[in-house]
């Protein structure tokens, strides 16, 4: 499974939780819309640490960086980016 | 790629239930084209405001407010593109011209909020300008703990100076903006963050707040702000539908109180606790009358409040999620939290949640969680409640108000426990039917935070024990 079908999968999960059956885009705004909820947010910050080692005690954390799949792809991305170019 | 999902296959509802479903009270003008349409002319602009207008002269009591408030939201509708900048000075409006003859001394009392503002500036300014320092690293942590300092100074100052009471008005001033400026510093390292000037505007906006910020600070503001002329219509049809709403529960409120307290003579929760407290406690059933009274009459006026307060600034146009949202239709102690006192909760997600979760105990889940949640719901709730209510730290000393503070610790320490409960326990998909899926968990939780209401009421006069004896007359029992 690709990165943006894993992220979309766990959003796909978290909005069932919820009983929501409204369709979404990887655009589509999640938290900042109401769709989901901080305590949603708390279970994707784990996902995203444990699964692509994002920290964000060092990025700093706001609901905008998670607010869509497209967001989250994004930040996985600038986070995979940075780590790279620490190694070179 | 842009992929459409569709988390759930819904069948196909039976079209009686699908006709119920979608049935509107107050109808969804916000989708009807026509409608957005015209809500973009300059008559369809006057007549939303003419509307929104009526509608505020009937939550709002005083004229002056009600015609500083309308000007301001024409002002905003006519010219949006200075929107933010209109904002803040119509926070400033509120803040120092409309309530000038409400004090006996202005000059005095505006010049302490001047000083509190001039503070929260200054903290956000040097925030940004050494983000590395020690300070630009933890301001939330450096204020909080200034303020906390401040209580106790103003608390071990000789009482009947002038400087004691300078100290305490200034104490006071600080204590309503804290949150405000709080949300100003997590937005000092925000990409686009907004200037002092416009933070200014979110200290305690010209809408309305309590001591909790509606909604939200500057960087929530930015995300939510209509980006062309179709969304302001929008959201301001749904500002308008919105003060529809809040006048609705109005009136039911006072039909509601009417019903209870006058018809059907059942004491308040106060009253039941005191006498309860005098050794002749009423019987059982009118002790939970006036529990669920009193619980449902909060709910009550803080949605009607919430309403009216997120309507105005959809009428500004921010999109800002409603305050209560159906709290009756949640099956987790956790999610009615969230759908009870929205902005409530997120200032304490925001300001001790994330910090603490963020940080600590990363390899032990549960513990991590477990952690952050005593962090905000017990720990950021008790210390937003003491902060809150300083007057009795004024009039019983640091001590006394430390004591008489055991029930609102107790509470927030039950609330922590039964959130952090909530959450431990593995999420999962709601049992189908609508009686086990839905109503008897519903039904739990809102009997869960009807009686932790004997422990939420906010008078102090008794201690821990007495709530414990009304607790037992609930059931029967009598000790």
């Amino acid at each position: 499974m690709d990165q943006m079908t894993e992220i979309r999968e766990f959003m796909k999960n978290l909005l069932a939780i919820r009983h929501d059956r409204q369709p979404f885009s990887d655009a589509s705004s999640l938290f900042l819309s109401g769709r989901l909820s901080s305590v949603d947010a708390v279970e994707l910050v784990v996902f995203l640490e444990e699964k692509y080692g994002v920290d964000f005690a060092e990025t700093g954390f706001d609901q905008s960086l998670i607010d869509s799949v497209d967001a989250v792809a994004s930040l996985v991305r600038s986070v995979k980016a940075v780590d790279q170019s620490a190694f070179r | 790629m842009n992929t459409i999902v569709s988390p759930v296959q819904a069948e196909p509802a039976p079209q009686a239930a699908s006709r119920l479903a979608n049935f509107r009270l107050i109808p969804r003008i916000e989708t009807y084209p026509a409608v957005v349409s015209f809500a973009q002319t300059i008559a369809g602009k006057a007549v939303l405001l003419v509307l929104f207008g009526a509608g505020l002269a009937y939550t709002i009591r005083t004229l002056k407010d009600w015609l500083v408030l309308t000007l301001c939201l024409a002002l905003i509708t006519f010219l949006p593109a200075r929107r933010r900048l209109l904002v803040t000075i119509s926070t400033l409006i509120f803040t120092f011209i409309v309530p000038w003859k409400a004090y006996q001394n202005p000059v005095y009392v505006f010049s302490l909020i001047a000083g509190v503002l001039a503070l929260g500036a200054l903290l956000f300014w040097f925030a940004t300008l050494w983000p590395r320092s020690w300070y630009g690293r933890r301001p939330i942590f450096f204020l909080l703990c200034g303020f906390a300092a401040l209580i106790v100074v103003a608390a071990y100052t000789p009482r009947g100076t002038s400087f004691s009471r300078v100290l305490w008005d200034l104490t006071q001033i600080l204590s309503a903006y804290i949150w405000f400026i709080c949300y100003s510093l997590l937005d000092r390292n925000a990409p686009g963050r907004d200037p002092v000037a416009l933070q200014l505007g979110t200290y305690r906006p010209f809408w309305g707040s309590t001591h909790t910020p509606f909604p939200k600070g500057a960087a929530y503001l930015r995300r939510i702000e209509a980006r062309d002329a179709q969304q302001f219509a929008v959201i301001q049809l749904k500002g308008l539908k919105l003060l529809a709403w809040a006048i609705l529960i109005t009136l039911f409120g006072d039909v509601f109180n009417k019903c209870v307290y006058v018809y059907l003579h059942i004491p308040t929760f106060s009253q039941a606790l005191n006498l309860s407290a005098n050794r002749t406690p009423l019987p059982w059933y009118i002790c939970w009358g006036s529990l669920l009274a009193g619980f449902f009459g909060g709910i009550i006026s803080l949605s009607a409040f919430g309403h009216q307060v997120i309507a105005g600034c959809r009428m500004a146009g921010f999109n800002a999620l409603r305050n209560t949202y159906r709290p009756f239709s949640s099956r987790t102690v956790a999610e009615f939290f969230n759908r009870y006192y929205f902005y409530f909760k997120e200032l304490l997600v925001d300001v001790f949640f994330y910090p603490f979760f963020l940080k600590y105990f990363k390899k032990h889940h549960k513990l991590r969680l477990v952690g952050a949640i005593f962090a905000a719901a017990c720990f950021g709730n008790a210390f937003y409640h003491f902060g809150r209510d300083l007057t009795f730290v004024q009039q019983l000393g640091l001590g006394g108000a430390l004591a008489g503070y055991q029930v609102c610790i107790f509470y927030c320490i039950l609330l922590a426990a039964a959130i952090s409960v909530s959450q431990l326990r593995h999420r999962k998909p709601a049992p189908d039917g609508f009686i086990r899926g839905q109503l008897w968990p519903s039904f739990l939780v809102v009997l869960f935070f009807c009686l932790l209401d004997v422990f939420g009421s906010t008078e102090r006069n008794y201690p821990l024990v007495e709530h414990f004896r009304f607790l037992g007359h609930l059931f029967n029992l009598n000790f």
